[in-house]
């Protein structure tokens, strides 16, 4: 079976010498310490599935890599009474594959389904995705519905971002040179809440959006909506939360949402750009039908 | 640097650069041809191999980060005497136009079988997703990997 590799000898042809540019800390000591001795020269790697495209297509030079796949400690995830602490080196794939996710944050259980291909969700993480910061990146939305916090890291000790506040612009974030993200905190709810993900893409698999749209809803006792998130992803140039659409939603049941009125909001408070993955016009139309949809699923859940 | 990995059941060493990639080390290292490169972005998956348990595109991966990894290649699953269930099914089914994605499509199938013996058509659409083939084959694609799982599931495995 084994038989044609054992034909083979190594041939050490195109690869050779050369150990000193590869970092890979296993502890978040040694990460620290590393950080401290290269902080400049260092590019961080995570999952690799945008990284690599990009610096094997020579848009620009790595020296030195930073992996971070080998710190086991970013790659917990815990559940705690009042919130669920997410390691950003947790792949799409156990994102999507582990049931607690699902129970408890549907809408970003869907969208880390809905990532690129089984190869690329099996390598891509949850910190790449943030740190990236693509407008366009699958898991921003349901983590801004799910009023995430991210913990940041770096030799100057620790601080906590909302991640509201953590996008900047496309591919910009708040992030600072020797900052490594380390988790990201979904606080739980007690209440009763219920969600949608919705993303339009032009195939159905390894498709990066046209246009998606994440959606929760929290509830009161007799049902009335007290807190709602409406982001929408690849529609501006960060992940857009709608704040005028959700404040038409508030204090209203369900039976009561006139969701031709919200989905207009939607579509008039994005800032769409022409793209190759559709035009403005374009994305405003399907921004409305998305937001229909994604309504239109809460409220038949 | 030098790494130590576990290529189709046999150890193997190999020095390598931080960004050698794993489908170079395969291919020109170690010398197994059998898997592809088409897109080199992670696209189209013609480079697939099973890392770990886990299908990734061998040309999205770095060398190191492969250090002490299982890796499972076309190589690994059978060969001209004895071929592999799956690859038994390709062949009967006429899966196979150019070949070029057949390698991938054979390991993202071996991996989507591992995991679920009896998957349905939507289930196999959805393993075999990351893997483009160019001739477009892909019912006859599909219908080799029922296929393969009817031969799996009455103990052929190879």
């Amino acid at each position: 079976m084994k038989k044609q590799s054992k034909n083979v000898k190594n041939k050490l042809k195109t690869s050779g010498g050369d150990s000193r540019n590869y970092f890979r800390p296993q502890t978040k000591e040694g990460l620290m310490q590393i950080l401290g001795d290269y902080e400049d020269e260092l590019t961080v790697i995570a999952g690799g599935t945008d990284l690599l495209v990009e610096h094997f297509d020579q848009l620009y030079k790595i020296d030195n890599w930073l992996d971070l796949n080998w710190i086991s400690e970013f790659k917990e995830i815990k559940i705690y009474d009042d919130k669920v602490e997410i390691g950003s080196m947790v792949t799409h794939e156990r994102l999507y594959k582990l049931d607690k996710i699902k129970e408890l944050f549907p809408v970003l259980q869907q969208a880390a389904a809905d990532v690129g291909s089984p190869q690329i969700r099996s390598r891509g993480t949850i910190g790449g995705n943030i740190v990236t910061s693509s407008p366009a990146g699958d898991l921003l939305p349901p983590l801004l519905v799910y009023d995430a916090k991210l913990k940041i890291l770096s030799q100057e000790g620790e601080r906590v971002v909302d991640a509201n506040e953590f996008f900047t612009g496309p591919k910009q974030n708040v992030l600072e040179k020797g900052e490594i993200v380390e988790k990201v905190i979904l606080p739980l709810r007690d209440e009763k809440y219920k969600g949608a993900w919705v993303k339009v893409g032009k195939r159905k698999a390894l498709v990066i959006s046209s246009i998606s749209l994440a959606l929760n809803l929290v509830f009161d006792e007799d049902n009335m909506i007290k807190e709602s998130r409406i982001c929408v992803g690849s529609a501006a140039p960060t992940p857009l939360r709608i704040k005028k659409a959700e404040e038409m939603l508030l204090n209203k049941k369900l039976s009561k949402i006139k969701i031709d009125q919200v989905a207009q909001i939607v579509a008039d408070e994005i800032s769409p750009i022409d793209d190759i993955r559709g035009t403005a016009k374009y994305r405003r139309q399907v921004a409305f039908n998305i937001t229909n949809s994604a309504l239109d699923e809460v409220i038949n859940q | 640097m030098k790494i130590t990995l576990t290529v189709n059941g046999q150890k193997r060493e190999v020095d390598v650069k931080p960004h050698t990639r794993l489908l170079d080390l395969l291919r020109e290292d170690l010398g197994l041809t059998g898997t592809k490169e088409g897109c080199g972005k992670g696209e189209c998956g013609a480079c697939t191999v099973i890392m770990n348990n886990k299908v990734v595109a061998s040309c999205l991966v770095l060398a190191p980060q492969a250090d002490g990894a299982e890796i499972q290649t076309v190589e690994g699953l059978g060969g001209k005497e004895k071929l592999h269930p799956i690859q038994q099914s390709f062949i009967e089914t006429g899966a196979v136009q150019c070949g070029f994605c057949i390698p991938g499509m054979i390991m993202s199938s071996k991996k989507l079988l591992d995991d679920n013996i009896n998957p349905t058509k939507e289930e196999i659409k959805r393993g075999l997703s990351g893997n483009i083939c160019r001739c477009t084959g892909y019912i006859k694609i599909i219908d080799a990997v029922e296929e393969a799982s009817r031969k799996m599931k009455s103990g052929g495995e190879g």
